[in-house]
């Protein structure tokens, strides 16, 4: 073996002196074997979870709308709100798996797998929201323009929602390939390991990859076409998003500012999602030396850059109502300040804006135990500031003699907590049948910054 | 309602778990359960179309009728639209000389009335269903008994001022030697004795506001809901012209009222004190006439000197043109108030003696001999017609009680009302809307009640019966014409046979004739001296009751209609029962704020309410509605609990009977620790921002004297900003102008619009949750300088304002609601998916979401809708759409007469009911048009114009003939 030269600078990316069949053996074991007892215990905590909220959903569904809380003031709460918190975790997938592979950054190939996977079960749970948030979802598919015999009837190509049902479809479309594609090696690999019909199973849907040169040269061009079209992606879903608001009439929407800051508050809280995740993930499946605290490391700090940004937009937002003219602009935010729902906006202040400076600390940023708390605060701050957004913006409008409150009821907090049933039942059913981990991709990053005797003994 | 009527309601409901949430299915299912015994004259429908036309009527043309209203005994002239034989909607007649087409909340909700599924389906004896023949046999029994025991026959009613009804109940009790016995409550009696002691004749005048240059009025709601409220707006406002002569109107009163929210200058008086201020001002006004000063009274008014002098100098000044009028039922202030009205040169003028008003003829103390009489055993049967003796007065519970010695109660009604269920005999009466019958609201003015339908249910109109126990088998039409031919067709100036005249009378529903001048004496200055307030102050620590009529439930004879249930009261907006209202000062020293439960009694009497702040309250005042609390009305007026899934929506019954304290005495308030929220509309009442303390522009005002000063308005507001190209609008461009001057926030406008559009009504919980269904409300914002204590106070009704870039057209994201060519935003209800975006992004809260599947499943009350407007279903946005199915029916009606719609063709629910005649509508592109001209001329502006949405809606500015702070 010829001399590598290594940075002293360099750490390596994967722990524990693995070599190839090592990488192969840890992140299949969990698929292969029989799943743990706390797997068991997690899928049915979730699977509950998920099961009330779809009762709830029925409910309401067959009930009407009205068993929320909303009125004449206030259209949208729980229902929105949720949708745009899950389509902001949903960003971080993407970015880490795209943006991250452009920029070369071969740490995420320890998380990009279960982050892409969290991205899809992210849309898909807000997905749901903008369906059964309508007041008869058996018609939701007249917002799609399809064909039909009623004039032919077209969508309102006007409409900023209209926007979102092309934004979230493309987003999905383009985010499931990616991480199908990415998973094509690997769903070989575990073919290759297994018998009967999972090995025909697992055969058929890695399609016919035979590892060949010419397959590894084709899927590396198309890797890599799809992270260059998954990345503006990333940009312009909360930025289409963001116009749901910022195109709207009403004070506190209606705001240039949105696009940038609906952007970097998803990215914000779609690493805290991340790591909320892999933290759990890392110790209950045993990847910590997969997912190394040097990986936390790199998301915090990730995660404070753009709760920094956020932080300024926030400020921005206060400064340019005061210094701006407009008086109804002026008093929605003295009423964030000052109003009845003043709580949410201080809770959402101290969460995304005060909370994540810990991360400033190098011990903060490898104690995952802290991380984790600080993960959870970011997500219930993010939840609260399209909160604040939408109800806080909504109950006093114009006319104040429409001013009124709004007060959830059980069925919109049971659907929200249905929603994370959904997530967290599709990421254990994720973790259970599939590779969480990028087997190839971890394998190519084995060397990094190792010597080459240093492990890697026989493939 | 009892516990277990109301258990019994809750099981026919029946639906456990999940279940719609329909208000009135409650109706439905007890409807259901009486369908196999009820025998339902709706309209038959025929499955082969006629054979042969029927004259004058075509399938799906709606034919109006004019008719008289029987909401209360103001007796508008109405007319009734009736579409394939069922009377759907009641508007004011614009022929009647009093209401000239107006008509009130109440009123237009009487239809409603026809189709409330609890009323009686047949006759009642001894609480069977009986037939005619055996109830006849019945109460003749009962008449021949009490004639055997030399006991009494009585006849007690309320006012129903029909010479008719008069003439059958003389007949009958000519027969039987009975004598009738007539109240009113609210009472009248007090301006009766007055004017008997004053003037030698027991009178109520006529009061002739559209003669009054200053008006002072001393606790009477005359635009609320005192005597003749209609007829009252439409005078008062008639002198409210800012470019013409604008009166001048000074409200003393305890409660703010809808009145007092419209004068110019208001001040707050306990009921105690309203002697001696109206003393004070009689004293004032006499100094500056140089009359001899009236003989002072016991006490001194609290009334600033400066308001009083004031109010004393507008009137002085406008002698012979002034007006006081009260609603005190103290005999000693009305006379105080006849002397001041004879000083001012009033009588003949502004108050009309000789041609009065019969609309109230209840005298002093007839119902306490009654009562009196009953408890004696004297009184061997009791005939009860259009009253509810054992509800609505403060002695109803003395009543009740003597009805034990009474021999024979017998009770001509609709419904099983708390009098009813202690009859032995109930004889079922039609609605009006199902009878003849006449009305005389004034002297000179008959008017017609003409049916509409044939009636729902087996009843008999109260002449036929009345006429029937007399031995007469006469129909009420035969009768009604017979009487006509005596009495009005004689002094009919006309000519021609008694024919053509009926015929023409029917047509128009009403005939002046003129009335001979009644003779009365001159003022009996001896009748003005030694006045002495028959209220008592309230020891310290206690409080005077105001137990005022309100707008939406009166005295609560229409308690079960759901569309007055949910009306807001006009100040308060406080829907689904009656609150104690408290002086913003008391309220905090009780330490109670809305909601709160507070316990009032007097004596051994205590009811229970929910406290609500009022600002403009005299402190040591509380004041609540009569008519709420009634225990026999029906489901709506008890408020049942509709959906048992979640436990917070079960609600107490609405609101509680305030007439056991009535009577006047003092009052203990005890404040209680359980709360009930209010179901209120409106919860902001100002337009001063919290924290900047910003003023916001939403209702523009200014005194008379800056209302002049400005330049001449020139041109219409027009959209100077604004991305979008310009409509190009080539044919008409609907527009509407409301004058807020006029508007008197009477609130006859939404009930018309929920009749016309069939809003739904959806209950007590879902007001509370702030999802009222109406299409047009009334914000109601309180301002000035001193907010709490007296405020000014500005009504302005919102509706969908089309706008011409409406914001909510931009964001639906399937096109359901769209702009049409001539400036209409249009909801298109099949198409809607229920985003909810398009109610989000209105400026002003105007659209309004079927959150559930509303009632409709009452099959009876759903005769009332208009088959011309879609009824919604749940999930989708709906709104006022300017009435787009009269424009449309203007239309074809004009193409039909191969013409141009002309101004004057579409007039909206809204604006027909006015009755300030408050809204124009009509086509913006015709310079020439009403609404153009209004909307130039009036210096109007558009709600929020400075967002650029273009709103069709042109509101005239405010303004007030006093001195106001600008905003």
């Amino acid at each position: 073996m010829s001399e590598h030269a290594v940075s002293t600078l360099r750490r390596p990316l994967i722990d524990g002196g693995k070599d190839y069949a090592r990488v192969s053996e840890d992140v299949c074991s969990p698929i292969e074997r029989g799943p743990t007892s706390a797997w068991y215990y997690s899928i049915a905590a979730s699977s509950t979870v998920l099961m009330i909220g779809v009762f709830l959903v029925v409910d309401q569904i067959w009930t009407g709308i009205g068993t929320w809380g909303l009125n004449k003031t206030v259209g949208w709460a729980f229902d929105i709100t949720n949708f745009v918190f899950w389509v902001g975790i949903g960003h971080a997938g993407t970015l880490i798996s795209a943006i991250l592979f452009l920029f070369r950054q071969r740490w995420r190939t320890s998380v990009n797998r279960s982050a892409e996977a969290m991205t899809l079960f992210a849309v898909m749970c807000a997905g749901v929201f903008p369906l059964i948030h309508m007041g008869r979802p058996w018609l939701a598919y007249w917002v799609f323009p399809y064909p039909n015999t009623m004039g032919p009837l077209w969508v309102n190509f006007r409409s900023p929602l209209l926007w979102d049902v092309f934004a979230i479809s493309t987003y999905f479309t383009v985010s499931a390939i990616f991480w199908y594609m990415g998973l094509l090696p690997d769903l070989a690999l575990v073919a290759e390991r297994a018998n009967g019909w999972r090995r025909k199973i697992f055969r058929a849907v890695s399609l016919g990859w035979d590892g060949s040169m010419r397959t590894w040269t084709h899927y590396e061009a198309l890797y890599l076409l799809l992270a260059g079209l998954a990345t503006p992606l990333v940009l312009s879903v909360h930025t289409i998003v963001s116009f749901d608001f910022a195109t709207a009439v009403l004070p506190g929407w209606h705001t240039t500012i949105f696009p940038p800051y609906f952007v970097d508050g998803a990215i914000f809280s779609g690493f805290a999602m991340v790591m909320t995740l892999m933290i759990i993930a890392r110790k209950v499946m045993n990847f910590e030396e997969y997912i190394t605290l040097r990986h936390i490391d790199a998301m915090c700090k990730i995660t404070l850059a753009t709760g920094m940004i956020l932080t300024l937009g926030y400020c921005t937002e206060l400064f340019f109502a005061w210094y701006g003219s407009n008086p109804y602009e002026r008093f929605t935010f003295l009423n964030r300040l000052f109003g009845p729902y003043r709580w949410c906006y201080y809770t959402m202040f101290l969460c995304n804006a005060f909370i994540p400076q810990a991360l400033w600390s190098k011990r903060v940023r490898t104690t995952p135990w802290l991380v984790f708390i600080i993960s959870i605060c970011i997500n219930i701050g993010m939840w609260l500031e399209r909160f604040n957004i939408i109800v806080i913006s909504l109950h006093r409008d114009f006319l104040p003699s429409s001013w009124t409150m709004y007060h959830p009821t059980y069925i919109e907090v049971g659907t929200l907590c249905g929603s994370f049933g959904l997530f967290f039942t599709a990421f254990l059913l994720f973790c259970r049948v599939l590779p969480m981990i990028a087997i190839s991709e971890v394998k190519g990053v084995l060397h990094y910054a190792r010597r080459p005797e240093e492990g890697a003994h026989g493939h | 309602m009892t516990e277990d009527e109301r258990r019994a309601y809750e099981e026919q409901d029946g639906r456990e778990g999940v279940e719609r949430r329909d208000f009135l299915k409650i109706l439905g299912g007890s409807f259901a359960a009486m369908a196999s015994g009820c025998d339902l004259h709706a309209p038959r429908e025929k499955i082969v179309p006629y054979a042969r036309q029927i004259e004058g009527q075509t399938p799906g043309l709606a034919r109006w009728y004019a008719s008289t209203c029987a909401g209360c005994a103001a007796a508008c002239g109405v007319l009734v639209k009736s579409r394939d034989g069922r009377p759907i909607k009641m508007e004011g007649n614009p022929d009647h000389p009093l209401s000239r087409g107006g008509l009130c909340a109440r009123g237009q909700a009487t239809v409603l009335d026809l189709y409330d599924s609890e009323r009686l389906k047949n006759p009642l004896s001894a609480g069977a269903a009986a037939s005619w023949a055996s109830l006849d046999a019945g109460v003749e029994k009962a008449l021949a008994e009490a004639k055997r025991q030399g006991r009494k026959v009585r006849v007690l009613s309320q006012t129903v001022p029909s010479p008719a009804l008069d003439a059958a109940v003389a007949e009958f009790c000519a027969r039987h030697g009975a004598e009738r016995v007539i109240y009113d409550e609210p009472s009248f009696a007090a301006i009766l004795e007055a004017h008997r002691l004053t003037r030698g004749r027991a009178v109520l005048p006529r009061y002739r506001f559209e003669n009054a240059r200053a008006i002072a009025s001393f606790d009477a709601d005359f635009l609320g809901a005192w005597l003749s409220p209609v007829e009252f707006t439409k005078s008062w406002s008639a002198r409210r012209k800012p470019d013409g002569k604008m009166s001048w109107h000074a409200q003393f009163e305890s409660r703010m009222s809808v009145t007092g929210a419209n004068a110019d200058l208001r001040a707050a008086v306990k009921p105690s004190d309203m002697l001696a201020t109206v003393v004070e001002l009689s004293r004032l006004v006499a100094e500056r006439l140089g009359r001899a000063a009236p003989a002072h009274v016991a006490g001194k008014t609290p009334v600033a000197h400066e308001v009083l002098r004031r109010t004393a100098e507008a009137l002085a000044a406008a002698h012979g043109e002034a007006l006081v009028v009260s609603g005190s039922s103290d005999s000693a202030v009305q006379r105080a108030v006849n002397g001041l009205n004879e000083t001012l040169g009033a009588y003949g003028r502004t108050v009309d003696v000789a041609h009065p008003s019969y609309q109230r003829r209840g005298e002093t103390g007839a119902l306490d001999r009654l009562i009196a009489e009953m408890e004696r055993g004297e009184v061997g049967a009791l005939i009860v017609f259009e009253a509810n003796p054992c509800y609505d007065h403060s002695r109803a519970e003395a009543f009740t009680a003597a009805l034990a010695k009474v021999g024979a109660l017998v009770s001509l009604t609709q419904r099983r009302d708390e009098t009813a269920t202690h009859a032995a005999f109930v004889a079922t009466t039609p609605h009006a809307l199902e009878t003849w019958g006449d009305a005389r609201p004034a002297a000179g003015v008959h008017s017609l009640v003409q049916p509409l339908i044939e009636p729902l249910y087996d009843s008999r109109s109260i002449i036929e019966s009345l006429l029937a126990w007399s031995g007469q088998a006469v129909t009420a039409h035969d009768y009604v014409r017979g009487q006509w031919l005596k009495t009005v067709y004689p002094r009919h100036k006309g000519g021609g046979s008694f024919d053509a005249f009926w015929d023409q009378a029917l047509e128009r529903g009403v005939v002046s004739i003129d009335a001979p001048a009644e003779a009365h004496g001159a003022l009996r200055a001896e009748a003005l001296s030694g006045l002495k307030s028959a209220r008592a102050a309230a020891a310290a620590g206690e409080f005077e009751l105001d137990a005022y009529a309100s707008v939406a439930m009166f005295d609560g004879r229409q308690a079960n209609n759901p569309w007055l249930q949910e009306l807001p009261d006009p100040v308060t907006k406080v829907t689904w029962g009656n609150v104690a209202l408290f002086s913003p000062a008391d309220a905090k020293r009780l330490g109670v704020e809305d909601g709160r439960m507070v316990r009032l009694s007097a004596g051994t009497r205590a009811i229970d309410l929910p406290a609500c702040v009022q600002p403009g309250q005299a402190d040591g005042v509380v004041a609540a509605a009569l008519g709420y609390g009634r225990p026999s009305a029906g489901p709506i007026a008890a408020n049942l609990p509709t959906r048992k899934l979640l436990p917070i929506e079960v609600d107490p019954p609405g609101g509680a009977d305030i007439f056991p304290l009535a009577s006047g005495s003092a009052l203990s308030v005890a404040v209680l620790e359980q709360t009930s929220a209010l179901a209120r509309t409106q919860l902001m009442d100002s337009l001063t921002e919290p924290f900047t303390g910003r003023e916001r522009p939403i209702i523009q005002e200014a005194s008379l004297e800056e209302y002049r000063k400005l330049a001449p308005a020139e041109g219409v507001p027009e959209n100077e900003a604004g991305m979008w190209p310009k409509h190009d609008y080539k044919g008409h461009k609907w527009g509407m102008a409301i004058n807020l001057t006029s508007c008197t926030g009477c609130a006859g406008c939404v009930v018309a619009c929920t009749a016309e559009n069939n809003v739904p009504v959806v209950g007590k919980a879902e007001v509370r949750k702030s999802r009222e269904m109406h299409w047009i409300r009334l914000d109601r914002y309180y301002g000035g300088d001193e907010p709490e204590t007296n405020p000014t106070v500005a009504f302005q009704p919102m509706l969908c304002q089309h706008c011409d870039d409406a914001p909510c057209e931009t964001v639906c994201p399937v096109a359901a609601t769209t702009h049409s060519t001539e400036g209409l935003n249009m909801q298109v209800y099949n198409r809607c998916v229920g985003t909810r975006y398009c109610a989000n992004n209105c400026p002003y809260k105007v659209r309004r979401f079927n959150w559930f599947d509303y009632a409709h499943d009452d099959l009876t009350q759903n005769m009332v809708l208009n088959p011309d407007v879609t009824v919604r279903t749940r999930g989708v946005m709906e709104k006022c759409s300017f009435c787009v199915q009269r424009i449309n029916s203007a239309k074809f009606q004009a193409a039909e007469d191969g013409r141009a719609v002309v101004d004057g063709d579409v007039t909206p629910a809204c604006a027909q009911s006015c009755p300030a005649d408050a809204i124009v509508f009509g086509d913006m592109n015709d310079p020439k048009s009403r609404v153009a001209r209004t909307a130039r001329e009036n210096h109007s502006f558009r709600v929020l114009e400075e967002l650029g949405v273009g709103p069709s809606v042109f509101y005239g500015i405010k303004v007030r003939n006093a001195q106001v702070r600008k905003s």
